[in-house]
């Protein structure tokens, strides 16, 4: 039976081993060939997935993707996360980073129109037809993302108040911290439908119902250069190829609108 | 399912691990001081260091973020030495450590509070100095609450999400953690890759722990 | 050897105390919160009067007047605490060497053997105190203390942890212990036998204050004042007034009785007459007359008194008798006046079960006057 105190020093050797990998690792990592840091809205998730492969053989570099809220990445890009180009979701958010002077502006451009579309839960039963099918018994619960800060929550809520749906249908409602959660909501059966984004509907266990535009206001979506970028001509490569032909096609298959079809 | 990148996992354990060193390194003293000595602010301090555990660990990383961000006070100091901490593994470490500390600080406080002062004051009067006593009484004596906090503050470090989300990025190769990387997975609806990095994560700290538990036998 | 004269405000009173000792044991004797644990604390360092001097030998350890305030572990004291306060994590002989840290490692090694050897812990020096009995730990304790020969030994209350028994087994081991090492020592206790067995000089506290300090057979046998004797736990203190005082003698009067008494050798004392006076009377030197061998005669019967049992206890080899006194008027202790305690053996031939009513008589000289 070891003494306490060789424990304690055997302890101590083991931390002070722990202490010396750490730190000799902590150099390592970098990588040699050029990266692109991309940050973009979840909804982009699917679209930009598929491109990005193509633009790195293209260019011979490599593009690295972070998706999370847009409310979230800008704020990250404000404080000087060391993002090339950002895909936001709302070009609201663009506005308040160019106020802060935080984004190359003569690098923005719009980049899709967003589209809301209305899941149901297959396992609940037939497709609904239109947003007034919400208010039947068979819909407990409704999923849309957060209006208070989500783009795709915001039009939801347009498109349903529009519609004058939105007062009875207010205590069915449940709220996802975006769309991608809106969407898990229904795709778990915690929800029976749902209002979301087209660009990530794609799933096999829903049902998607297209929501009419005019409902809501246009989702403008907007991207640009950061300003701290070290390769800005390079993310500016990147918005142009995702706007590009090549681009067009994909985004297109992934339910956007796009610049000039409107 | 294609290839996993294990990237996170390595990252994963080399933040953990240096969080928890800097998480004992600073929390053990400050423990220490809260456990053995009297001064005016030490209830504030007290429940200071509990604070992490209050806010939500998005906000507390959003609060975290404004301070050593680029627009940040702390940030713009270190920018001009040269060091950058926001958006590194360095950053992730910091998460861990704000998120680890309070777990640490509060069993290591109990720990040195269960230590009979009687045998420290004994050590004193056998000609020990205050350091001496500190090593070879307190310690030995508070070694398992030490022990007990380190392992809460490891498996908090490891876990941590919302901190580092802020203040890290979710970087993928760079700052994106193994609990980042699982929460990125289920985003893109990658369920097999998320379940797996999953059990990867449990394996790893199971493995840690099983590990350490073996270096460190301790009874008397 | 130690002289020590310090004040220190404590949450319900203030220890103001000033004593001497020598080179033998002193015991710190007084009930429990009278300060003496504060002043072995002062002594070792472990806390700081607020003001005052305190020697040991030829060196100052604290002198609040030159700015001097030894830490504990430059104040070469061996302090062993109430408890122990064993290392439970060392070993016995890692116990007992603790203290000899800084010394070369051979050295170390010889001391520490030499320690365990004169202690006879020969053979338990593994141990870890939680696998050692009472007694062992004690000797470990006085070991860990004595290893690094400290200038003066303070011991807080070493036995009052302990069952009846066993306390008074360790008491007699201390006792030789103290004696075979010769280190001078303060010992803190409640209980004055342990005072009394330990001590050569003991030191009376009451409340932060000394109320005297004396060896210790003067202070068995003459208390300073009542409330010493209060604290010593004597029996039969009671009040009665002056008639007439000299130098070796002091007649007065209580519960109608005229007594003498010895007046006290060392502070004689005259009261004047009528003036109120507190004595007290030894319950085992209270003499009862015996009655078949003819009527009890004041000439040879000093201070001849009559009573009734009123109660008794047995209290295994004594029986305490509580005695009302013929006299009239309300009894001076509650239900009874004076108490005697008789050995068993005398209690059986006397028949005192059965006969219920006695003379006695006390010598003047087990008759002690307390100064007011």
């Amino acid at each position: 039976m070891p003494s306490p105190r060789t424990t304690l020093s055997r302890a101590l050797t083991a931390l002070a081993t722990a202490a010396l990998l750490v730190t000799a690792s902590a150099g390592g990592g970098a990588a040699a060939e050029p990266t692109l840091i991309v940050f973009a809205a979840s909804d982009l998730t699917f679209a930009l997935k598929e491109l990005a492969p193509a633009f790195e053989q293209a260019r011979n570099v490599r593009v690295t993707l972070v998706f999370g809220s847009t409310g979230n990445l800008a704020r990250q890009i404000e404080h000087g996360a060391p993002a090339d180009v950002f895909f936001s979701a709302d070009q609201g958010f663009l506005d308040a980073l160019a106020a802060k002077q935080a984004i190359l502006t003569q690098t923005r451009a719009l980049y899709a129109q967003g589209r809301i579309v209305l899941v149901a839960a297959k396992a609940s039963g037939p497709k609904l037809e239109e947003l007034r099918s919400l208010l039947g018994d068979r819909v407990r619960r409704v999923a849309i993302a957060n209006p208070a800060h989500a783009p795709y929550g915001r039009a939801a809520e347009e498109a349903l108040r529009t519609a004058g749906l939105w007062e009875a249908l207010r205590p069915k409602l449940v709220y996802g911290e975006n769309i991608r959660h809106a969407l898990q909501y229904v795709e778990t059966g915690a929800a029976e439908a749902g209002i979301v984004a087209l660009s990530v509907a794609d799933v096999a266990s829903v049902h998607v119902t297209p929501i009419d535009p005019a409902l809501h206001a246009p989702l403008n979506q907007a991207a640009a250069v950061v300003r701290r970028s070290p390769r800005p001509e390079l993310g500016l490569a990147f918005l142009q190829f995702v706007n590009g032909p090549a681009g067009r096609v994909v985004m297109k298959r992934y339910g956007f609108l796009l610049p000039g079809e409107l | 399912m294609t290839s996993l990148d294990l990237f996170p996992l390595w990252l994963s354990v080399r933040v953990s691990v240096a969080a928890t060193l800097l998480t004992l390194a600073v929390g053990v003293p400050l423990a220490w001081l809260l456990a053995r000595r009297t001064f005016t602010g030490r209830d504030v301090l007290a429940s200071v260091v509990v604070a992490p555990l209050v806010l939500p660990p998005t906000v507390l990383g959003y609060y975290l973020l404004v301070l050593i961000g680029s627009q940040g006070p702390v940030g713009r100091l270190l920018e001009r030495a040269g060091i950058e901490l926001a958006f590194t593994w360095k950053a992730a470490v910091l998460a861990g450590c704000v998120g680890s500390a309070p777990l640490l600080i509060k069993a290591a406080q109990a720990g040195f509070e269960g230590v009979d002062a009687r045998l420290e004051q004994a050590a004193r009067t056998l000609g020990r100095s205050e350091w001496s006593v500190f090593w070879s009484i307190t310690l030995p004596l508070a070694w398992r609450s030490l022990m007990a906090g380190g392992i809460l503050a490891f498996c908090r470090a490891f876990g941590d999400f919302g901190i580092t989300l802020m203040i890290a990025g979710s970087i993928p190769g760079r700052t994106q953690t193994l609990p980042l990387a699982i929460y990125d997975h289920v985003q893109a609806n990658q369920m097999a890759e998320a379940n797996a990095l999953s059990l990867i994560s449990l394996g790893a700290v199971v493995l840690v722990l099983v590990g350490l538990a073996r270096l460190v036998r301790l009874r008397y | 050897m130690l002289a020590i004269d310090i004040s220190k405000r404590l949450s319900d009173f203030t220890l103001e105390v000033a004593w001497q000792a020598g080179e033998r044991v002193t015991g710190l004797f007084g009930p429990s919160g009278a300060g003496k644990t504060a002043t072995l604390d002062c002594l070792s360092g472990l806390s700081r009067p607020d003001r005052g001097r305190i020697v040991v030998g030829d060196r100052v350890l604290f002198d609040s007047a030159a700015g001097i305030d030894l830490p504990p572990r430059h104040r070469r004291l061996g302090y062993v605490f109430q408890g122990y306060a064993l290392f439970p994590h060392l070993t016995a002989a890692e116990n007992i060497g603790y203290g000899l840290r800084g010394r070369p490692r051979e050295e170390r090694r010889r001391r520490t053997a030499e320690v365990v050897e004169r202690l006879g812990l020969g053979g338990l020096e593994r141990r870890r105190p939680g696998a050692l009995s009472g007694g062992q730990r004690q000797r470990v304790a006085l070991g860990r203390a004595l290893a690094p020969e400290p200038a003066l030994l303070l011991l807080d209350e070493p036995l009052s942890a302990l069952d009846a028994p066993l306390r008074r087994a360790l008491r007699e081991d201390l006792s030789a212990v103290l004696r075979e090492w010769g280190t001078a020592a303060v010992l803190v206790t409640h209980d004055f036998t342990e005072a009394y067995r330990l001590a050569d000089r003991i030191v009376v506290y009451d409340r932060g204050r000394v109320v005297q300090a004396a060896p210790r057979t003067e202070l068995l046998w003459q208390p300073a004042s009542e409330t010493v004797a209060t604290i010593m736990g004597i029996r039969n203190v009671l009040h009665g007034t002056v008639l007439k005082a000299s130098p070796d003698r002091i007649q007065l009067r209580w519960r109608g009785y005229t007594l003498e008494a010895v007046n006290s050798p060392t502070h004689s004392y005259l009261p004047a007459p009528d003036s109120p006076i507190a004595f007290f009377i030894r319950p085992e030197y209270v003499r009862l007359i015996r009655k078949d061998r003819g009527p009890a005669d004041p000439v040879h019967h000093m201070n001849l008194m009559s009573g009734v049992v009123a109660g008794e206890e047995d209290f295994g080899t004594t029986w305490s008798l509580r005695f009302r006194l013929d006299a009239p008027g309300p009894p001076a202790q509650g239900d009874h006046d004076i108490e005697v305690e008789v050995p068993h053996l005398v209690y059986e031939i006397l028949e005192i079960e059965r006969d219920r009513h006695w003379e006695f008589s006390i010598h003047r000289g087990s008759i002690h006057v307390l100064p007011a």
